[in-house]
């Protein structure tokens, strides 16, 4: 429990999980509403996405709303748990447990 | 924010840890921002609208203004600000998609405002061809709204866990109920003054809180 979650341990993808954390259990948000409150492009977004989803924490829901697709995202049981160790981790190593 | 930045890397974990809680405020600004500027604008509506109204005969015989100017103010008002509360409650919803459970309570909660306005309304209306008089109708009709408008206030506090919102329904009940005492126009300016300066209080506590978090979000590392 002493390694930092390599997945998560990253700017990009931290802030994608910390984001994602902030939403209820069961609750997703779209790619573009995702992407215009990180302030991050989509191509940045899509890579950082790809290894979260590789990892199984994050959960993507393709769907349509009328004709256009769109792709909602949120994190899975075992996303929420790796960022909440991630967390207990990385306070553990700057002392704080 | 940091897109130049290499930003499949990790910083030290203590500015990871200040990263983190800053994506967290950041987001939370962005999504809640819109909350205390509809606080704001209820605060208004609650002020002149009400305010208005006890313009009617409250500053007679120096002042006085016209019944339909008053009325119509008070209605365009309520109206304004209702519709400034969906749009920007929409907007800060939108891309995001609840459990099905949550939508089911946000609608029924919505709905209950439709109906219970509306029954409020008839009922009025009932009272009158029951013989009430105008000037208890000028009693009725104000403290039932906003009797009305403070429990679904309480309502929301309790599902969604937002202390200000259930104190903020606890006084309008309160307001609603004791408003009649103070006797016709007066009560009118009653409301306006105890809803309008609660309301106000409450979007500027929000206004504040607001500018905390973006100025946490903005690189303060020590607070959270």
């Amino acid at each position: 429990m002493d390694e930092l979650d390599p997945v998560i341990h990253a700017q990009a993808r931290l802030r994608i999980m910390s984001a994602l954390s902030t939403l209820e259990l069961d609750e997703s948000i779209s790619f573009p509403r995702l992407q215009e409150l990180l302030d991050m492009t989509a191509g940045n977004m899509s890579t950082h996405l790809r290894k979260l989803e590789d990892a199984a924490y994050v959960d993507i829901t393709k769907t349509h709303k009328g004709r256009t697709p769109i792709t909602y995202l949120g994190l899975s049981k075992k996303g929420r748990r790796a960022f909440e160790d991630y967390m207990d981790t990385l306070r553990s190593v700057l002392g704080e447990r | 924010m940091n897109e130049s930045q290499d930003d499949d890397a990790a910083l030290e974990p203590a500015a990871m840890l200040a990263l983190m809680q800053n994506q967290q405020r950041s987001i939370e600004r962005q999504v809640n921002g819109f909350v205390p500027v509809i606080t704001l604008g209820w605060a208004l509506t609650w002020l002149l609208g009400f305010g208005a109204l006890w313009l009617i005969d409250g500053l007679r015989p120096a002042f006085a203004l016209p019944v339909e100017v008053a009325v119509w103010f008070f209605v365009v008002c309520v109206l304004a600000t209702g519709a400034l509360s969906a749009i920007l409650g929409i907007r800060s919803g939108r891309g995001l998609r609840g459990n099905t459970a949550a939508a089911f309570t946000g609608t029924v909660y919505g709905i209950t405002w439709g109906v219970g306005a509306t029954a409020l309304g008839v009922l009025g209306a009932a009272f009158r061809a029951q013989g009430m008089t105008a000037e208890l109708a000028n009693f009725y009709y104000p403290s039932a709204y906003v009797l009305f408008a403070g429990i679904m206030y309480m309502i929301a506090g309790g599902i969604w866990r937002t202390v200000p919102s259930l104190i903020a329904g606890a006084w309008l009940v309160m307001v609603a109920a004791a408003a009649p005492f103070f006797g016709y126009p007066h009560h009118y300016l009653f409301i306006a003054v105890t809803a309008g300066g609660a309301f106000l209080a409450l979007s500027a506590i929000g206004f504040a809180e607001l500018r905390r978090v973006r100025n946490a979000a903005n690189g303060g590392t020590s607070r959270g």
